[in-house]
Parts: structure tokens; sequence; C-alpha cells
């Protein structure tokens, strides 16, 4: 169960997250009308939104600590925020600046802390393999720091994501594996990718636990991510947690969402889990001021890191050729 | 007092990794054979005996899997050393190599390290066919973020590995089947050599003239460093001396050294066991090209792998690869015409 | 002086009646230490090293790639 700080500090996650993606989703789309050009505006590239995916990144993130490692995926901004990846220099990679994660050098899709030890990767399914490496990392130095790989239900049919889960298991790894399954790899439903309607039951297959949370449900999530955090830290190894969320954006900004049927995301937004958690936070003994605060702290941080961003300046173009090595 | 030891590269391989992992508790090994086996050709001898399974890891047959982990452990503060046994086996794996390795150092600013070696077996003439003789030298070369190193002696092969542990950046370590002096597998004479107990680090980037001449330059790395010495004795029967060079590490690359030798000699041959174009050969006279290519008396040549799969069958084989005889050859070539 | 032994029982020999010297590790004539890996033999694809039994020079009688069975004497350790 959790704890009212607990509630309250998702409940901030999960608006931060939000927000942000909004706040995103408006900022790309400058400098690319009438005429969408995908080079054009301060945000050019592709761009990968978490929005209605909060929940993954909050439940999970809530039992973590800076120590432990969490990879992530190509739309990675809601598990970032969730880890404490320092919002203006995080902003400032996205925007493409020197005072950014990485100077500019990878943006939104390559966002890199090592002081929370997070890291994405466009890839797909490459974060699995780094998640066990760094739980293999924690178990050698006789931590009890653990790893969380984030991938979604498109990646769990990526060869090196079962070699990764063969491999946790194996070597009794403390590696949480979270499978966001928002139902659409790009335009393929989950329906026609996948061999089995529930990634969880592949867990049986490596002979580790899994378990399935159904309709986006925050709560239920934080107990499942609990057990496996514990778990993890316990020595015991690995779990497989797959969680039903919802891509609010399309695969990408820009993404004409053609394959999606009418009327789907308007009704994932009626059960939208941030107003759900509101109400059941209130309900657990937070006010509605204290909810409406973090409401307003998660906003002005947000407003504060895209300012930073926007703010910053641009590498020098030679910058390009440094940092190759360490 | 000792003598000094004359060690093969297996073994000159196995000792590095071994005074690195008695200094450095962070280093750790994974690999497919690499623990009881001692490594199918012999890298990791005498590892597992010392270190224990905890800290040599035998994987299962998961490259994308293990290089990936060894990917992530590098960026957690252990200095992992992963085999891919083959070199050829890249293709069930590269994305964690060239996509995750070689590129987080850069995509964090220089924030993250990734102090990871990768060392792999290269090389044919041992009739091993297409997907198992490879050499492969330019495919990780050619991508930005890797530093690649290609030893052609035990003495260099032991610096070279310390070097490539102590190394805060990924470093692909091939070595050649063919030299590490296993007993199954012929190696040349000058492979194994005099070497040093104590641990000590040879810094990549730097060339080596292994045999000074003033009459034509042979640039070379790996086995074919020992084919280049063998025609350069053949040629200096015919009055010719050749300079021969041995690369040691491709990136970084002595551009410098090779070029400091055309211009004393003004002829250049080059070497390599990869395929031919598109390649090491190629990069190596487009470095002269560049420089000034009044310095060649007389068209570069270039002895590679034909463009084709490596074959099976012995005298198809031995058709392909470069040999003494062949960069013989091609020195008289570039002999005939200018001054 | 010592002789360097293969030992009798190191491997079975109504398996694999021989070896061979795989690489010896010091030239012929070389000052040895008590215990060094000085050679090693190839019992078809299984490799044992070979120590040296006491200190001194070293000389070898089984070149590289010469043919031993157990109990066969590789080589002779001189007191230096």
């Amino acid at each position: 169960m959790p704890t009212k700080s607990q509630l309250l500090w998702m409940y901030e996650i999960m608006e931060k997250a939000r927000y942000y993606e909004d706040t995103m989703a408006a900022a790309y789309m400058e400098g690319k009308s009438p005429k969408f050009d995908i080079g054009a505006g301060p945000l050019p590239g592709e761009m990968h939104l978490a929005a209605g995916q909060e929940p993954c990144a909050a439940a999970v993130c809530v039992h973590l600590r800076a120590d432990d490692t969490v990879t992530a995926t190509h739309r990675p901004h809601h598990a970032a925020i969730a880890k404490g990846v320092d919002l203006k220099k995080m902003t400032a990679e996205i925007f493409g600046k020197a005072t950014g994660l990485g100077g500019g050098r990878g943006g939104h899709m390559h966002l890199l802390d090592p002081a929370v030890n997070f890291v994405c990767s466009g890839i797909i399914g490459e974060g699995a393999g780094p998640a066990v490496g760094a739980a293999l990392a924690a178990k050698l130095k006789g931590s009890d720091a653990i790893a969380v790989s984030y991938i979604g239900e498109g990646a769990a049919n990526q060869g090196g994501v079962h070699e990764a889960l063969n491999l946790a298991a194996l070597w009794k790894l403390p590696v949480v594996f979270i499978i966001e399954d928002n139902g659409w790899g790009i335009s393929v439903p989950k329906s026609a990718s996948t061999a089995v309607a529930d990634n969880s039951v592949r867990a049986a297959g490596y002979g580790i636990p899994g378990s399935h949370v159904a309709d986006n449900d925050t709560l239920t999530l934080f107990d499942l991510a609990e057990q496996a955090v514990n778990r993890a830290r316990r020595g015991d190894g690995p779990t497989l947690i797959e969680v039903e969320t919802y891509r609010y954006y399309g695969h990408f900004q820009g993404d004409p969402e053609l394959y999606r049927p009418k009327g789907e995301v308007a009704a994932l937004k009626a059960k939208d889990p941030i107003a759900r958690l509101r109400r059941q936070i209130i309900g657990q003994g937070v006010t509605e001021e204290e909810a409406n605060e973090a409401l307003s702290k998660a906003k002005r941080e947000v407003d504060e890191a895209f300012a930073f961003a926007r703010a910053a300046a641009y590498p020098a173009p030679g910058d390009a050729l440094t940092r190759v090595f360490a | 007092m000792s003598s000094n030891r004359i060690m093969t590269v297996s073994r000159a391989i196995s000792e590095a990794i071994a005074q690195e992992m008695r200094a450095d508790p962070t280093v750790f090994i994974m690999g497919e054979d690499i623990g009881t086996y001692g490594g199918i050709f012999g890298a990791t001898t005498g590892l597992l005996a010392e270190f224990g399974k905890e800290r040599v890891r035998d994987t299962p047959i998961s490259e994308t899997g293990f290089i990936g982990a060894g990917v992530g452990a590098a960026m957690a503060g252990m200095r992992p050393i992963v085999e891919l046994m083959f070199v050829d086996f890249f293709g069930v794996c590269m994305d964690a190599i060239y996509n995750l390795a070689a590129k987080n150092i850069y995509f964090s600013g220089g924030n993250y390290k990734v102090p990871m070696v990768i060392m792999t077996a290269t090389g044919g003439g041992y009739s091993d066919a297409g997907q198992h003789s490879q050499t492969l030298h330019a495919t990780f070369a050619h991508l930005p973020g890797l530093k690649v190193v290609a030893p052609s002696n035990a003495y260099d092969a032991k610096g070279l590995m310390i070097s490539a542990i102590r190394d805060d950046s990924p470093v692909m370590f091939m070595f050649h089947k063919g030299l590490q002096g296993l007993a199954w597998m012929a190696s040349p004479e000058g492979a194994a050599s005099e070497l040093p107990e104590e641990a000590y680090a040879i810094p990549f980037g730097e060339a080596k003239v292994v045999r000074p001449g003033k009459d034509v330059t042979i640039v070379s790395l790996s086995m074919m460093v020992h084919r280049s010495l063998d025609a350069a004795e053949e040629l200096a029967t015919q009055g010719i001396e050749a300079e021969v060079i041995d690369l040691r590490t491709i990136v970084p690359l002595d551009r410098k050294k090779v070029i400091e030798s055309v211009r004393k000699t003004g002829r250049l041959v080059v070497v390599d066991e990869d395929y031919k174009s598109f390649g090491l050969t190629g990069e190596i006279i487009a470095t002269v090209a560049e420089e000034d290519p009044t310095l060649l008396k007389a068209a570069p040549q270039r002895l590679a792998v034909p463009d084709v799969p490596i074959p099976y069958s012995r005298p198809m084989e031995q058709y392909v690869l470069p040999s003494a005889d062949k960069i013989v050859a091609a020195v008289l070539t570039t002999m005939k015409k200018g001054a | 002086m010592a002789d360097i032994t293969i030992a009798p029982d190191l491997w079975d020999a109504n398996i694999n009646p021989e070896g061979i010297i795989a690489n010896w590790f010091y030239a012929d004539g070389s000052t040895v230490a008590a215990g060094a890996t000085i050679a090693e033999l190839m019992v078809e694809k299984t490799t044992f090293d070979i120590a040296a039994p006491s200190a001194g020079i070293l000389h070898i009688a089984v070149p590289k790639d010469g043919a031993v069975k157990p109990g066969t004497v590789i080589g002779t350790i001189d007191a230096a």
C-alpha cells in the first residue's frame, strides 16, 4: 500500500510528465506549419511522446533509488522525469543546446544522465541487455542496487530481449522488466505482432514470475512493482511485468494515425489515469490543496525547463567532433 | 634472475587479462566457452581457475544479450572484457557494438565512459570457410566511437590488451587465430615473442617500423606483418630493401608514420587480410594521396582478399589470401616504374 | 641436474598413445626459475603446462612438435 507521500509523489510526477509531453507537442509544431517539414523549427527530427503512459513510469520509479539504473525506450520522457533526470538539462538536450545532457549530441531519443543512472536509446529492445549488465555490475560490487528495463510490447518480440531475460534469470540478476503495452507497434496492433495476448506468460519460459496490469492502473502497478523491486533487491532474481497502457499521441509526432480506429483515443482519455489517480489520492488522505500545489509545482518546473532550454545557446558546430572517446 | 620467456600470443593475452584482473577488481570477463575451456582460441587460459566463476563467466549463446550487458556493466563502473568468439558473428549483435558501446560516450557528451573491451578472433587460411575466416578490420574501424587494435605478436598483444582494459572507451581487440600459437593451428615464427613478466601498456596510435628500409614501404597489420617480413627477406636477396610498418592499431591510426616512410621510399604496398574494396588498404593509400600524391614515384599496390566470400577449398582459399610471394610481386611491380 | 619428465599418469595412453610438444617458452640455454611454466604439451586438443622442476639452465631434448609419451624426458635443468 502506498504511503501518502508516495501517492502525492506519483501524482506530481504524472502531472509533470503529462504537462511536459503536451508542452512538447505544441513546441514541436513550431516552424512546422503550414507545411510539416520534419527538419524545421526549434525541435527538428522525430518526437515520440508518452502521454497516457505515465503510470508505467511513476508506479515503478517510486520504488527506486538514485543508484538504481533505468534503461528506457525511444519514448523516454515520462521515465526520465520519474527517475529524476535534471529537467533543464534534459529539455536543453531535446532542443539541441550546448547545456543539454549530451551537449546536444544525443537529442530526444538518447538522453543519458549518470547522476541518476538513466539511459535510453532509439533501437527497439536495445535497453534490455544493458539493464542486465547494470544489474550484474551491482551484484559483482556487492550492492543491492537494481535495474529496470522499459520495453514496448513490440520490443517483446525482439531476439535480444529474450536473450536478456534468459541471462537475467540464469544468473539471478536484480532486473525488473517492464513491458509498456500501448497496443501499437507504430501501426501494427499487438494482435498482429505477438503470438500471445499477454506477454506476462512468457516469464514462465524463463522460470521467473510474470504479471499483467490491466487498464493502466497506477495502484495495481505500484503493488506489483514493489514486489518485483524487493524481490530483486533480496537477490531473488528478475521479474517481468506487462502494463496495458495508453498511447494518446501517434507513434511519432506527425503520425496521421490512419490505422487507428476512430474514437479510440477519446475513449482512452475518458478514463485518464491521472484523473483516476487524483480521485483515488484525494480519497486516501491527500487534500485538494495539496494536489493543486503538486500540480502547480509540476507545471512550474516544466515551464522553467522549457524556458531554460529555449534561452540556452546552441553548441559550436565544431563540438560535433568532440567527446567521441572518453 | 631468469631469462625472458618466449610466450605465445594466446598466453600473452591471458596474462595481460590476469594481471589487470589482479590489480583491478572491476575487471571481469564473459563470453562463450571462456571459462573451463579457456577460450576457443586460448585467450582466457587459466582465468577461471584463478578468479572463479563470478568474474569469469561462460555465457549462453546470446551475443546481443551479453554484449549489451557488457555495455551496461561498463557504464555502471565495471571494466568488462567480452569475447565475441569469431568476428564473423558480429552480425547477430552489431547493434550493441556500434550503436550502443560506440555511441554512448558521445550521446552523453562525455558524461558516461564505456570502458569495455570486445575481444574477437579473426582470420583464415585453415579452411574454415566463408563464415569463420573473415578479418573485418575495416568494418569496425569505419564506425565512429570504437578503438580498434590488431596485434601481430605476443609482446604487442600483451601491451595492447593492457592498454585496452585501462582505456575508458570501448576497444575492439582483434586477434588473429593463426597468430595465437595454438598447438592445433600453425603460427609464424615471429608471432611468439619475448614477454616481460611485469604489466606494461603500449599506447594506441603508434605504428612500428618492424623492418627499416629505403626502397619501398610495406604497410600491414596482424598476420600480414609476418607475410610482409617474409617478403622483405626475399626482396633483400634481390637487392631491394623494404621498410615494413606494423600498424598495431587501426583506430587511432598512425597516419604520420606511414607518410614519413613513403616520403623516404616513394613507393607503397599495403597488405590486409580483410576484403579489398572500401577498406583499410584504400584508407592507407588515401592517407598518402591526401597528404601529397607526388610523394609516390609509382602507383601504390594493395593486396587484400578480393571481394568474394572466403572459399573453403584449400587451393581457392590460398588463392584469395595475400602471401609473401604476392607481396614480392607487388613490390616488384611498384619498383618497375619511375626512378 | 634435474630431468623434466612428462608425468606417467598425465593422460591415458591407452586412448592417446602420444602427445606433442606444442611450445617451448624458453630458448635452449635460458635460465629458468623453479616452477616456471616452460613448455606446453598437447594431447589431442587438450594442453598441459609443464613446469620447471628446479631452477637453472634449460637444455631441451625434445623440440617443438616432437612426439612424447607419459614418462618421456623432454629436457634437463642444470643448476646455475
